[in-house]
C-alpha cells in the first residue's frame, strides 16, 4: 500500500462520500449497535455457506442494489439481523471494485471490515474456540469474494479454521523488555509487595509440594486427648517398638495399642503431682515415667503394675521436674527442670550412677544416640551439650564435662534427633535452624530410610515440615569428633537454602504442636497439642520406596478409624 | 480556496486526532502494566496528564519499546489500516493469555447528507473521555483476579491485510485469545474524537 500519494486522508473523505458505501455501512452500524448480545448466538453455518455460494453465481453489479434493499427488508422481520449481516458481506460483487481508481477498493475494504469489526468487538476471545463460523464469516467471505476464483470453497475453509481473511494480527517482532532485574532491587520489591501479592502461605491445610510426593494433608487418625498439659518443656507422648502409644494426660498414663486401637489405662502419678515426661524402654516392656517432683517411676507395661520409684538423689525436689527422659538399654537418664541430667541404672537399687552438669536451664530435650555413644541434650538456657555416653558407669558422683558444646540457638532447645542412617544430630532450637523455619521448632525426626527429617512447630503455623536432608548438594559436614566422635552436627549453621522444604503441612493443630513421636516403622507421625488432640500423619509412606520391607507397615491399620476418645 | 477549507480543517483533525489516539493508547498501555504489576511499581513514575496523575514508566528499555510500537500504530491510524489494538497479558512460564485488553478504532463516518461539517468536539471533551476510561482501567484492578505469576505483555495490531507493514519489524501471531469457556469479558467505556471512536474492553481468563 505505498502506492498512493494522495494523501490518505483525502482518500478517506472521498471514500465517504461514494454512494453506495455509507448507506451500507450506517446499516451495519444499526444493526450491530442494536444487537450486540444476539450476535453471539448465531451459529448456523449452514444458512452462511448456502447464502455465500448464492452471490458467486450472480457475478453482475446489477445485483447489488437489489440485495441491498432485500437484505433491508429481512431486516425488519428482526431477529436473524446476524445472519443477515454476513449475507450483505457477500454481495459486493468483486467486479465493481476492479472499474474503479486505485485507491478506492482499499478504502472500500476498509470501510467493509471497519464495519465487520462491530461483530468483532464482542465476541473477541472466542474468535478461536467457540464460534468461529459466526464470527468470520463475513469478514471472510467478503474477502474470498475480492480474492479468489473459488470464494465458496475459501470462504467454507476460513469458515472452519476460524482465520479471517482480510485481517491479519501482527505483533512487532522482538519481546517486550523483561523488567530490569537485580538480586537486591528484587528483595526489596518482595519486602515491598502487598500482602495478597505475597509468595504464598498456603492456604489452611494446603500443602506446597515442591517434589513430586504428596504427603496427605489431613491426620490419618485423630484421638481425642483431654487434659493435655499446654507445656512447651514437656515430653509427654512416646511410641515404642511394640507399636503402643504412651500419652501421659495431667496425671494419668494412658497407652494406645496400634495394632489394635484399644486404649487402656496403665495408671496415674502421684496425688500431688503430673506426668512430665515418659519414655518407652528401648524393648518396648517398660515405661519411664517423669514426674513433677522429680521421681522417676518404672512400669511395666504389659502387666500395668510399677515396677519401682527413683529419686535421682535425696533432695529430689530441688532437682525440679523430670522434663525429658531418655533409654539407653538398661540406662534411663532423666533431664531435671534445675539443668541437671541424672544416668539411672535400672537394675541396681543405687540407681544413680551419674549426674551432669553442663545446663543452666531447664533440660527439655534429651536424645540417645542409636549405638548409645552419644548422649545429647538441650536445654532452656539455648544450649546444646553432648555427652560422652560411656562414662555412664564411673560413679555416682562423677560429674561429666560435656564432649562438645553448641550455643548458637536462640532459644530453648527442645528438639533433638540422632539420624538413624547416618551421624547426624538435628537439633531445632526455638527459631533458629538449618533450615529457616520461620517458627518455633518443637519436635524434629529423622525418617528411617530417607535423606528426610520431619519438623513440628510451633506459633506461627503450627506447621508439619519435612525438609530434604542435605539442604545443599554438598553435604555440610561441621563435625564435632572427639574420642568417638561419630557425631557430626547441624544444628544450627543458617545456610541459605533453595529450597529444601519438601512438604508443609500448616495449621496442623489448633495450637501450637508441643509433642510429637515417629512409629517404629518409621511412617507415622503421631503429634499431640494443646488443642487436646492427639493426631496420626502418615508422612513417610514406605509403599514407594523400593527395597524395603513392610515389616511393620500396616500395623496400625487394625485401628479404628476416625475420632476415638482416649479416655 | 474557500472551497477548499472545510478538507483542510478535517485534515488536521484527522492528523491531530491520530497523534491524541496514540498518546491515549501510551498511557492507557502504561496505566495496565502498572496496575496490573506487568511491571514493578517503582518502575512507574507519576506525570500530569489528562488533568490527572497517570503512572508512566521510566524504565528505558519500555519506554523505547512503546514509542517504537506507536510510531507504527500512528502511521497505520493515519492510513486507517489499524482497526484493533490488543494488549495481552500472558503468563510468563506458562505462556498462557490470562488478559486481553482490547481497543477497538473505528472511524467516524460524518453523515453523508449534512454538507456542513459538525462541529469540532472540544478538546476538553475528548480529554474527560479518556480521563474516564483510564479511571476505569485503574478500577478494573477491584474485579479482576490476582495475578500471581509472573506476566509478560505483548501488543497486536489487527490490521487490514493491505496494511503496509514493515516486514522486519511486525510479524503475523498469533491472536493470543482466551477460550471462550473460560473467559469474562467486561466492556469499558469509549472515546471519540472527531475521526476515530476508540472502544475499550478487558477480557480476562475466569476459571470459577
Amino acid at each position: 500500500m505505498n502506492q498512493p500519494k494522495t494523501p490518505s486522508r483525502f482518500r478517506s473523505r472521498s471514500d465517504a462520500k461514494t454512494p453506495l458505501t455509507p448507506s451500507i455501512v450506517s446499516q451495519f452500524n444499526a444493526v450491530s449497535l442494536g444487537s450486540p448480545q444476539k450476535r453471539a448466538d448465531i451459529s448456523n453455518p449452514f444458512l452462511v455457506r448456502s447464502r455465500t455460494a448464492s452471490p458467486v453465481k450472480r457475478t453482475t453489479s446489477a445485483a447489488v442494489p437489489q440485495q441491498t434493499s432485500s437484505n433491508a427488508g429481512v431486516i425488519r422481520k428482526g431477529g436473524v439481523e446476524s445472519r443477515l449481516d454476513v449475507v450483505s458481506h457477500d454481495y459486493h460483487p468483486p467486479r465493481p471494485e476492479l472499474k474503479r481508481s486505485r485507491s478506492t477498493p482499499s478504502t472500500r475494504e476498509r470501510s467493509l471490515s471497519h464495519s465487520s469489526a462491530h461483530p468483532d468487538r464482542f465476541i473477541t476471545a472466542r474468535e478461536d474456540a467457540a464460534l468461529p463460523s459466526s464470527l468470520s464469516s463475513g469478514a471472510t467471505a467478503a474477502a474470498a469474494n475480492a480474492s479468489t476464483s473459488s470464494p465458496g470453497h475459501t470462504a467454507r475453509l476460513a469458515n472452519a479454521t476460524g482465520v479471517p481473511l482480510n485481517k491479519r494480527v501482527l505483533a512487532y517482532h522482538e519481546p517486550p523488555p523483561a523488567s530490569s532485574s537485580s538480586n537486591f532491587l528484587s528483595a526489596q520489591r518482595n519486602i515491598a509487595r502487598p500482602l495478597y501479592a505475597r509468595d504464598a502461605l498456603p492456604s489452611s491445610n494446603g500443602t506446597t509440594s515442591t517434589k513430586s510426593r504428596r504427603v496427605p494433608t489431613t491426620p490419618e487418625r485423630v484421638l481425642d486427648a483431654p487434659g493435655m498439659v499446654d507445656d512447651f518443656y514437656l515430653n509427654l507422648i512416646s511410641w515404642s517398638t511394640l507399636n503402643v502409644v504412651g500419652v501421659a494426660l495431667g496425671e494419668s498414663i494412658y497407652l494406645w495399642a496400634a495394632d489394635t486401637g484399644i486404649v487402656s489405662h496403665l495408671g496415674d502419678a502421684p496425688d500431688d503431682t503430673y506426668v512430665a515426661s515418659l519414655d518407652f524402654s528401648g524393648d518396648g516392656a517398660y515405661l519411664g515415667i517423669g514426674l513433677g517432683t522429680g521421681s522417676i517411676e518404672l512400669w511395666d507395661v504389659a502387666s500395668s503394675q510399677k515396677l519401682r520409684t527413683m529419686a535421682p538423689s535425696s533432695d529430689a525436689t530441688s532437682a525440679g521436674q523430670v522434663a525429658s527422659l531418655s533409654w539407653f538399654n538398661h540406662i534411663l537418664t532423666s533431664g531435671h527442670s534445675n539443668g541437671s541430667i541424672v544416668h539411672h541404672d535400672v537394675r541396681v537399687p543405687r540407681h544413680v550412677v551419674a549426674t551432669l552438669q553442663g545446663h543452666t536451664g531447664e533440660v527439655c530435650g534429651l536424645h540417645w544416640s542409636p549405638g548409645g555413644e552419644v548422649l545429647a541434650s538441650g536445654g532452656n538456657d539455648n544450649v546444646v551439650n553432648l555427652w560422652d555416653g560411656r562414662g555412664g558407669d564411673v560413679g555416682s558422683n562423677t560429674r561429666g564435662a560435656p564432649k562438645w558444646t553448641k550455643r548458637n540457638h536462640t532459644a530453648a532447645v527442645k528438639a533433638l534427633a540422632f539420624s538413624p542412617w547416618s551421624p547426624l544430630l538435628a537439633s531445632g532450637g526455638g527459631t533458629l535452624h538449618t533450615y529457616h523455619t520461620g517458627a518455633q521448632v518443637t519436635g524434629v525426626h529423622w525418617s528411617v530410610d530417607r535423606k528426610e527429617l520431619v519438623s513440628t512447630h510451633g506459633f506461627p503455623g503450627n506447621a508439619i515440615i519435612g525438609w530434604a536432608y542435605p539442604p545443599l548438594p554438598s553435604p555440610s559436614g561441621s563435625g564435632s569428633g572427639t574420642g568417638s566422635g561419630t557425631t557430626g552436627s547441624r544444628g544450627t549453621t543458617p545456610t541459605p537454602t533453595p529450597t529444601p522444604k519438601l512438604f508443609e503441612i500448616r495449621d496442623a493443630h489448633d495450637s501450637r504442636v508441643l509433642f510429637s513421636a515417629l512409629s517404629p516403622n518409621g511412617e507415622v507421625l503421631v503429634t499431640g497439642a494443646g488443642d487436646e488432640n492427639l493426631k496420626f500423619w502418615r508422612i513417610w509412606d514406605s509403599r514407594d520406596v523400593k527395597g524395603k520391607k513392610k515389616t511393620v507397615a500396616k500395623k496400625e491399620e487394625g485401628g479404628a478409624r476416625g475420632i476415638l476418645g482416649i479416655r | 480556496m474557500a472551497t477548499s477549507q472545510a478538507p483542510t480543517r478535517q485534515a488536521i483533525t484527522l492528523k491531530g486526532s491520530t497523534n491524541l489516539v496514540t498518546e491515549f493508547f501510551k498511557y492507557a498501555a502504561n496505566t495496565i502494566l502498572f496496575q496490573r504489576g506487568v511491571y514493578p511499581s517503582d518502575d512507574f513514575h507519576m506525570v500530569k496528564k489528562y488533568g490527572q496523575t497517570v503512572l508512566v514508566t521510566q524504565d528505558l528499555a519500555l519506554e523505547n519499546y512503546l514509542d517504537r510500537i506507536l510510531t507504527q500504530v500512528n502511521k497505520w491510524l493515519l492510513t486507517g489500516s489499524v482497526t484493533q489494538l490488543v494488549l495481552a497479558i500472558i503468563s510468563k512460564d506458562t505462556r498462557l493469555p490470562l488478559e486481553r485488553w482490547v481497543f477497538d478504532i473505528n472511524l467516524v463516518e460524518p453523515p453523508a447528507d449534512s454538507a456542513e461539517p459538525p462541529p469540532p468536539k472540544p478538546e476538553s471533551e475528548i480529554q474527560a473521555e479518556i480521563r474516564y476510561i483510564l479511571k476505569q482501567i485503574v478500577s478494573t484492578v477491584t474485579f479482576l483476579p490476582i495475578i500471581d505469576d509472573p506476566t509478560v505483555f505483548n501488543i497486536l495490531a489487527y490490521t487490514h491485510e493491505s496494511a503496509d507493514v514493515p516486514a522486519d519489524e511486525w510479524v503475523d501471531t498469533d491472536p493470543l485469545a482466551i477460550e471462550a469457556s473460560k473467559s469474562q469479558q467486561v466492556k469499558l467505556r469509549s472515546f471519540s474524537t472527531d475521526v476515530h471512536r476508540i472502544e475499550a474492553m478487558v477480557a480476562y481468563r475466569y476459571e470459577g
